[in-house]
């Protein structure tokens, strides 16, 4: 019975592997039982202790604190770290950050904590119980922590990049209080029509895109290759209003000659427009929209034939820099005039001119300037044209009478 | 170990501590000592845990070198998948609105989740490793050969179910890599000729992955496959010892002479339906596991599987601990990840297809049909045919590389590097537009919004 009995194989290395298991556990275990919201309560409870604070410190919950908003689908842990988000635990003045209470804004009276929590209206991933997951700057989590640093990024401070968030709920508020920078945006959108081309939430012309969704546009469909710095749909936007045609090769989205802030107002309201569905109590009273100033654009229809070769070229450049979105050749004014008879009123050096650069003969004519009231103001944007296709332009313009017939 | 020799009892009598102690451990772990080796080996066979071993096994069985204990591991694997799997069950909410928040709630909340989610993913990611490895061997060391052919066809099985469980498990996070990773595989599915569309239907509950396909392929990954693989585990274990144990015994008993068609001899073990054709005593085994040739399998194979079972659970352990189980964006039909790509053990599919489909001018033929049927088919079907058809001598069963094998496991080598190589390539070079990196190379900066 020796033989098959006294054999003592893997003894060794079964002492080993238990030690190694033993060891395993015990890390496991440490690991579970030192989150990392646990530090930072406790470092509170003893801050609090030295400022002689015992009720508080008392106060402070041993446990991860959620705010579940089932209507919002959100579970904001947030609150595990900032555990005096509310200002329950302590109101002693100059905390440190991590446990300063939210500041009493005007608009916290209506977005109270148990209905809005966190995320909401600040980003980052509210399941996460770690610094970074939490602050959402992972790697598979597309709502960061808007912060400081991150709108520095974009020259806006963090309040203005946070208003793309209120204005997910807030997109039919005819103006908000506080939301300087979508209110802004708002007036341009309207000023400017631009609901005179591109579609929204059901309304608005068909001869450019559809903006009802535009904050969901996936950033891999964008072409970055005339944009600066990091590739964010953010920065494509800004830059984009600010020089469309440079950004999209060919683009007939007008250069309304915005300045940066008017971009970036502009591109913070587009990126708001989101597919984010709140519950109806969640969602302010619509605005009333003003009544529309200029037709909107439902169809472009084609320009009438030429019959010289020049026109023919001139009738080309006509349809393919989009003159015939905003204007047609006689049946009356569309965004822009009737062209009808243009080459009669105006003459080839006036209409050379116009077409190099109608902003710098607006800016000389004062006359001018009063006339385009009845165009809602839009200027007519600078199409770059060469000198070939100026002279083919005003050749084709010259094939119609003032009646709009050859 | 605690069965002790006569002659040892004898020595211990003289030392009344030691002798004390002996009892006293003896009294708390033991009822009673065998008398002899009949008596140990009834023991083992009658006991409910330790009948599942036979009473003695071979010592070439226990040799490191030659089983590497793969089939072992496996079966631990699937026991911590069994185990961890349960567990999370208690917490993942199979619904498309709450999957994915069920897993982040797993990953953040739960007591020990995220220990229960990383060492899941990472046996399962083990088990099909494991289970193609244990392959190669049994097919390196020729012992698929009869007697033992019916048992590599059930394995062939096993292998195939354990890829299927690995790839409904894929889905059920309900995020962006297990939307677009099955999408990828059933697209591949469906390029099956006849059968395919309707094979994707069945296994999605529709044309689309959904709710249907989510509960279906959660069904099936909780209930159905793991079921169907416990039964044919079972049954594998069995014909194991119905064959005569390891074919390494067999080359073990050549060298001594004994002749490898030996006829089935009376042996303390059980059949399934043995009992009413009254065989149920009886296996092929090429030596008889005689008291000088045999190890008593307990203490020893139990003491081997509980070394193996540590070092199986310690490994897990120490890589759910470095590295966690990935969770993407939450599923989203109209935004395809870049790249799309299928679970690493059908990447070499991806790849296959990616090879075969033929792009002239607009026209674009898809290798979805070669890549994804032809070629994983004809192998699996050669598999399953290889063992009826290998002529090589019996007398290299059971060694690893003989001679009398070389072009057949040259081949096996072959195939087996070509599968592991374009996986690595789909892998590791495979980045944004399903363009070619060297791994040193970065990727280009992908956008983001913000």
């Amino acid at each position: 019975m020796r033989s098959s009995f006294s054999r003592n194989w893997d003894f060794w290395p079964l002492l080993l592997a238990s030690i190694a298991v033993l060891l395993l556990v015990v890390t496991v275990a440490w690991r579970e039982y030192t989150p990392e919201w646990q530090r930072q309560t406790g470092a509170f409870r003893t801050y609090l202790k030295g400022r002689g604070a015992y009720d508080a410190a008392a106060a402070v919950p041993d446990s991860v604190q959620q705010i579940w908003v089932p209507a919002l689908s959100r579970v904001d842990r947030c609150i595990s770290c900032h555990v005096n988000y509310d200002a329950s635990i302590s109101t002693l003045p100059d905390l440190p950050p991590l446990y300063r209470p939210h500041p009493d804004l005007p608009y916290m009276a209506k977005h109270p904590f148990p209905t809005f929590a966190c995320t909401v209206c600040h980003g980052g991933q509210g399941f996460a119980l770690d610094e970074t997951g939490a602050h959402g700057l992972v790697e598979h989590w597309d709502d960061p922590l808007l912060t400081t640093a991150l709108a520095a990024n974009y020259g806006l401070t963090r309040a203005q990049l946070m208003e793309s968030k209120c204005n997910t709920c807030h997109r039919h508020d005819d103006s908000t209080a506080g939301m300087d920078m979508i209110n802004m945006a708002r007036e341009i959108v309207d000023k400017k029509h631009c609901t005179s081309c591109h579609g929204l939430e059901g309304g608005g012309g068909l001869a450019a895109s559809d903006l009802t969704y535009d904050g969901d546009l996936n950033p891999e469909m964008l072409d970055f290759s005339a944009v600066e710095g990091p590739k964010t749909t953010l920065k494509w936007e800004i830059q984009h209003f600010k020089s469309p045609q440079q950004v999209v090769k060919g683009s007939g989205m007008p250069n309304y000659r915005l300045n940066d802030e008017q971009a970036r107002g502009l591109a913070l309201l587009m990126m708001s427009w989101q597919r984010i569905s709140f519950p109806p109590q969640y969602v302010p009273a619509a605005r009333r929209r003003p009544p529309a100033v200029l037709p909107i654009v439902r169809e472009v229809p084609y320009p009438p034939p030429a019959n010289t070769d020049l026109g023919q070229r001139g009738r080309f450049v006509f349809m393919n820099r989009g003159c015939n979105t905003c204007h047609r050749i006689g049946g009356g004014k569309l965004i822009g005039p009737d062209l009808a008879g243009v080459a009669q009123r105006r003459s080839d050096p006036w209409l050379t001119a116009w077409l190099k650069d109608p902003a710098a003969v607006v800016a000389k004519t004062p006359d001018l300037q009063t006339w385009s009231h009845e165009f809602g103001d839009i200027i007519m944007p600078n199409q770059n044209l060469d000198d070939d296709g100026i002279k083919a332009l005003i050749a084709y313009m010259k094939e119609f009478n003032q009646a709009g017939t050859p | 170990m605690a069965l002790t020799s006569e002659k040892q009892r004898g020595v211990a009598s003289r030392l009344s501590l030691r002798s004390g102690l002996t009892r006293l451990w003896r009294w708390i772990t033991w009822t009673w000592s065998p008398a002899s080796e009949r008596e140990a080996s009834t023991a083992i066979v009658e006991n409910l845990w330790l009948h599942w071993f036979p009473a003695k096994i071979a010592a070439e069985s226990f040799a490191w070198s030659y089983s590497l204990w793969l089939g072992a591991i496996s079966a631990f694997l699937f026991l911590i998948l069994t185990v961890t799997g349960v567990l999370l069950m208690f917490f993942y909410i199979p619904s498309t609105e709450q999957a994915y928040w069920s897993i982040k709630d797993i990953d953040y909340v739960v007591g020990f989740g995220w220990l229960l989610r990383n060492q899941h993913r990472w046996a399962a990611h083990l088990m099909v490793l494991v289970v193609f490895l244990h392959m190669l061997r049994v097919f390196f060391t020729g012992a698929y050969r009869a007697p033992r052919a019916a048992n590599w066809l059930v394995g062939l099985v096993l292998l195939l179910m354990t890829l299927l469980l690995s790839f409904t498990g894929y889905l059920l996070p309900w995020d962006q890599l297990a939307f677009w990773a099955v999408t990828v595989g059933t697209n591949i599915a469906k390029e099956a000729p006849i059968v395919g569309e309707g094979l994707r239907f069945v296994l999605l509950g529709g044309t689309e992955i959904g709710q249907s396909a989510l509960v279906r392929f959660y069904v099936l990954h909780v209930i159905v496959l793991p079921g169907a693989v416990l039964v044919l585990f079972a049954y594998h274990m069995w014909r194991v010892r119905r064959d005569g144990g390891m074919a390494v015994t067999d080359a073990a008993a050549a060298s001594l002479g004994v002749p490898s068609e030996t006829p089935p001899v009376p042996t303390k073990t059980y059949s399934l339906f043995g009992v009413t054709a009254g065989t149920s005593l009886e296996t092929r085994a090429a030596r008889p596991q005689s008291d000088e040739a045999g190890t008593f399998s307990s203490p020893h194979l139990s003491r081997r599987l509980m070394l193996v079972f540590l070092a199986v659970f310690a490994v897990s352990i120490v890589l759910s601990l470095i590295s966690g189980a990935p969770l993407e964006e939450p599923a989203n039909p109209i935004l395809t990840p870049n790249p799309a790509k299928a679970p690493w053990y059908f990447l070499w599919l991806q790849e296959l297809v990616a090879i075969a489909t033929v792009r002239v001018g607009a026209l674009t033929i898809s290798g979805g049909l070669i890549g994804g049927i032809v070629v994983p088919g004809i192998l699996v079907l050669a598999a399953a045919a290889w063992p009826f058809l290998d002529r090589s001598p019996l007398s290299a069963v059971g060694k690893w590389f003989p001679p009398e094998r070389r072009l057949q496991n040259t081949v096996m080598c072959i195939i087996a590097i070509v599968i592991l190589v374009l996986v690595l390539i789909g892998l590791l070079m495979r980045g944004p537009y399903w363009q070619l990196f060297w791994p040193w190379q970065a990727w280009p900066e992908m956008p983001r919004r913000l």
